[in-house]
């Protein structure tokens, strides 16, 4: 299965680019997302603990279950102001 | 919309928030400097993620509202390039008297500056550009919390993570 990551901020530069079509097992949750992440992208991985993952307007856990063909946000640490 | 592109309009949020009860008007605006930790800034970027912030900005405010009892609390933040001296936030407050209106606006920014994603690349005079490092944003698993410092400080690709 697949889902679509677009990156946000600092992440967008250590990904190479703001949105990526990752291909995952099925089953996989985000913190297997995030493992499939650091690895293609070392410097990403780097920051990847203080990240937060969104749905739409809701932070979810690296719990959360993927299904498949679903759009993520990746969100690095916040310096709005 | 709290969060937009266009430039913030001040004399709009203070005319469109005026109420009979309230005797001080508070207003914060946040504007860009031309310096950070020692380097000269040119210009800024915001970016944001609007689904999750526009909710989250909405949210601090009628948690301003309820915790202190204020009158009015509109708080909004510009996005893309902004110039040295552009307003990049406002926080507007309407209260019956100062003391209120005061640790109202203080806390609503600081919420915002802290928890909504929103992010700040800086463009320096000697060249380069670097994201602002700042703040997890406070998530869904329990018991975690943000290691990372109140002050913001540019990004140097530390390890910094949840615990």
């Amino acid at each position: 299965m697949e889902v679509i990551v677009d990156c946000y901020g600092v992440t967008a530069r250590l990904a190479g680019g703001p949105e990526h079509v990752i291909g995952l097992t099925p089953g996989a949750r985000i913190a297997d997302l995030l493992v499939v992440l650091g690895a293609r992208w070392p410097e990403l991985g780097k920051v990847l603990p203080g990240c937060a993952c969104a749905v739409g307007d809701t932070v979810v856990p690296r719990t959360w279950p993927l299904a498949g063909g679903e759009r993520l946000a990746l969100l690095p640490p916040v310096s709005g102001g | 919309m709290r969060l937009t592109e266009e430039p913030l309009d001040l004399d709009a949020l203070i005319t469109g928030s005026g109420d009979a009860r309230s005797g001080a008007l508070v207003v914060f605006g946040g504007t860009v400097r031309n310096h950070h930790e020692g380097r000269g800034v040119t210009h800024l970027n915001y970016s944001a993620y609007a689904p999750l912030g526009e909710k989250l900005i909405a949210a601090i405010e009628r948690e301003t509202l309820a915790r202190f009892k204020v009158h009015h609390c509109r708080v909004v933040h510009r996005t893309g390039a902004l110039g040295i001296g552009e307003a990049a936030i406002y926080a507007v407050v309407r209260a019956a008297h100062r003391r209120e209106a005061f640790a109202a606006a203080q806390y609503a920014v600081d919420r915002v500056k802290h928890e909504v994603p929103v992010w700040k690349e800086e463009f320096y005079s000697d060249g380069g550009s670097a994201f602002v490092e700042g703040c997890c944003i406070a998530h869904a698993e329990k018991g975690v919390r943000s290691i990372f410092p109140d002050h913001h400080s540019v990004h140097r690709g530390a390890s910094k993570k949840w615990i």
